[in-house]
């Protein structure tokens, strides 16, 4: 039997796949993930902790946790970094809510924070692929990349190259 | 011998453990928010301060030494910040027939003045930066002010004579910029130390700051320790120590330490205290201050002299005699670097990031000491500052060191809050701090350029991540799910148990 999830990481969409083997393998797992399968020896403790050893390329062990921090969201922390995922988009929608919102329907992005319009990059009709850049907005001294999750044809674009915009301020809007 | 511990977090925890160690009771304080704290809880008893504001708890003298006598304390460990080197409260504990763990009354007051400490350092013979004498008061005239700037020679400082942390002080580069930067090294001064004093410093360009810890008893021995090198610093906020420092030599050491000794015996001072250097790329040093408390640093010392600073605090405090050899306190045994993790977010320019840590895993193992303040279940508060612990690594040299910190920042998980432990970790691995190329302008230089994020997600990360997050939640909605249950039904109720799942959570 397989269990499918999206899971919405730094701007990207991923179907992942989970199936279990055998009785006789409890903790091993198939997942495939961007067309790849993966065998996976998966523990998850009474803290939330998951040991994933990859025991088909060469025993590779990771410790992680993972943390839900509001709103749907889940945050990874790898013994060297921590992210933010979505899981089945399932995280509260706010008007204010910042970057690409998952899920079907309209992609209404907006800035995440104060900052400067540099660069706006679609017009209106045009088609966008996924991950593809739409604005970049400049804030804090640094240029953030804003796109789109999912494929879908620009229906509005609400600023101009040079102004300066609020967080939450709808950028564009994709149908 | 029963102490009160006037502090929280980290170091009050630190000061409770030699308590321990010696067989004291100790007593904690605690304001609103720190109900939970761990300090309270580690604490032998606790009693209520006030407010969470901590002008209206740990900063209230009156209510401190109120508890103390109430509690049956005997004496009184300051910590450092909050009361360590508030001269009227050393004075209020010793009226109130408290011993106050740290220097005399007269003696903070002396040092507390920056313009009368560096008199002081001239007068035992130990190098100063040049710069004005006397303090400028709010009536002196600005063409006075300008005259010393342009005899000393530009670039020079304004600073608060009631300094210190950087509030106050001003960097000048042209005559034109003085009369602004006097202005508002004042009204910073004013606001911060209620004393509008200033007084000015020639700049020097590319200093490492290295410091002289010290041990002085009531009979008269001081003893000065190895050097601590605190260059890495963020607007004039020490954020890595290390212990030796990296460049100086067992001359200068020497030297260094005499010079720091005669200092103390010259002032009187007792308990423990750092003279503070500036170091030059010629090898020259110029006292800069003196820090009579407790520092946040003082592990590192610790670490690579065997001696445990604050039980020796609380011994000299109660009259004991040092019986310290003098040549073990200079002679390093290996090396130690101390990390201190604030509660801030690296990639939002250290923005704090106050919250309930949620979970937490410090990390141990060879070499590796974790002085914390918090654990699962604290909240970091807005009220105060945001260190929630110092990771210190101890190496049998620099190197080893430097290994077993990246280790051990590997091992550190703070769930919850943004943490400066992704900071460290790029920090250690950058060539520059490997080989120790550093003065106290680097770390400001070179984050003022940075925009990528200290920890780099890669592609495989990320894949990892999302598989993670999948198998987080398949885990979730099958708790022991049987694992041959076929077919479409199964696949569906998991989605309903799922949805139901996520009902109940949010």
């Amino acid at each position: 039997m397989t269990v499918t999830f999206e899971v919405e990481l730094n701007g990207r969409s991923r179907t992942v796949a989970i199936e279990r083997r055998a009785p006789a393998e409890a903790d091993r797992f198939h997942v495939i993930i961007d067309g790849r399968v993966r065998v996976v020896d998966a523990r998850r403790d009474s803290d939330g902790r998951l040991s994933l050893l990859f025991p088909e390329e060469g025993g590779t062990s990771y410790d992680v946790a993972v943390a839900a921090s509001g709103r749907g969201e889940v945050t990874i922390h790898l013994p060297t970094a921590s992210l933010r995922a979505v899981v089945n988009g399932r995280r509260a929608r706010r008007p204010s809510d910042a970057g690409a919102t998952a899920g079907e329907g309209e992609q209404r992005i907006a800035a995440p924070m104060p900052g400067r319009v540099v660069r706006v990059l679609v017009a209106p009709g045009d088609e966008v692929s996924p991950r593809q850049p739409l604005v970049i907005v400049e804030a804090m001294k640094m240029e953030n990349e804003l796109s789109a999750s999912r494929a879908g044809r620009v229906k509005d674009v609400r600023v101009r190259e040079g102004s300066s915009v609020e967080a939450g301020k709808l950028l564009v809007i994709v149908g | 011998m029963k102490i009160l511990v006037a502090n929280r977090g980290e170091i009050a925890v630190r000061v409770m453990r030699a308590c321990r160690e010696l067989g004291l009771r100790n007593v904690g304080v605690y304001s609103d928010g720190d109900r939970d704290a761990v300090h309270v809880r580690y604490a032998d008893e606790a009693h209520h301060l006030g407010p969470s504001p901590a002008a209206e708890s740990y900063l209230r003298s009156d209510r401190v030494i109120e508890v103390a006598r109430r509690a049956g304390a005997d004496a009184i460990h300051p910590g450092y910040g909050f009361l360590a080197e508030n001269a009227a409260f050393a004075r209020a504990c010793r009226d109130a027939g408290l011993l106050f763990i740290g220097p005399a009354p007269e003696v903070i007051t002396l040092m507390g003045s920056k313009t009368a400490a560096r008199q002081a350092a001239s007068r035992a013979g130990v190098p100063v930066v040049p710069g004005s004498e006397e303090p400028f008061g709010p009536d002196v005239p600005m063409e006075a002010i300008a005259d010393t700037a342009r005899r000393l020679a530009y670039p020079v400082l304004v600073k608060a004579v009631a300094g210190g942390g950087g509030k106050g002080m001003r960097t000048v580069a042209t005559p034109d910029d003085l009369a602004a930067a006097v202005r508002a090294a004042r009204g910073e001064a004013e606001s911060a130390f209620g004393d509008a004093a200033i007084y000015l410093e020639r700049r020097l360009e590319r200093t490492r700051h290295v410091e002289i810890q010290l041990l002085a008893d009531r009979h008269g021995t001081v003893v000065p320790f190895v050097e601590r090198e605190c260059s890495i610093q963020r607007r004039h906020q020490k954020v890595v120590e290390e212990s030796p420092s990296p460049v100086v030599t067992a001359d200068l050491r020497r030297g260094m330490a005499a010079q720091a000794a005669a200092l103390a015996r010259a002032v009187g001072y007792t308990n423990a205290g750092t003279i503070e250097y500036l170091l030059d790329a010629d090898g020259r040093f110029y006292f800069l201050e003196m820090n009579t408390r407790l520092q946040v640093e003082h592990p590192v010392t610790e670490m690579v002299t065997g001696v445990d600073l604050v039980q020796w605090q609380i011994r000299i405090a109660r009259g004991d005699a040092l019986d310290l050899d003098p040549e073990r306190a200079i002679a390093p045994r290996g090396h130690a670097i101390e990390c201190r993790i604030y509660a801030e977010d690296p990639d939002r320019r250290f923005m704090p990031s106050p919250g309930t840590i949620v979970s937490l895993r410090s990390p141990s193992g060879p070499g590796i000491r974790d002085d914390s303040g918090v654990a699962a279940g604290s909240t970091v508060t807005v009220f105060y500052d945001s260190m929630i612990s110092k990771l210190i690594g101890w190496g049998a040299d620099r190197a080893q060191a430097i290994a077993r910190l990246r280790r051990a920042l590997m091992e550190y998980q703070v769930l919850g809050v943004r943490t400066t432990v992704p900071f460290f970790r790029w920090l250690l691995a950058q060539l520059d701090f490997e080989v120790a190329r550093f003065d106290t302008g680097y770390l400001d230089r070179v984050l003022e350029h940075r925009t990528e994020p200290f920890a780099p997600v890669s592609e495989a990360d990320e894949e990892i991540a999302a598989m993670a997050a999948a198998l987080d939640a398949y885990f979730r909605l099958r708790p022991g799910a049987p694992t041959t249950t076929p077919g479409h039904a199964a696949k569906d109720s998991a989605w309903k148990r799922a949805a139901r799942l996520d009902g109940v959570r949010s």
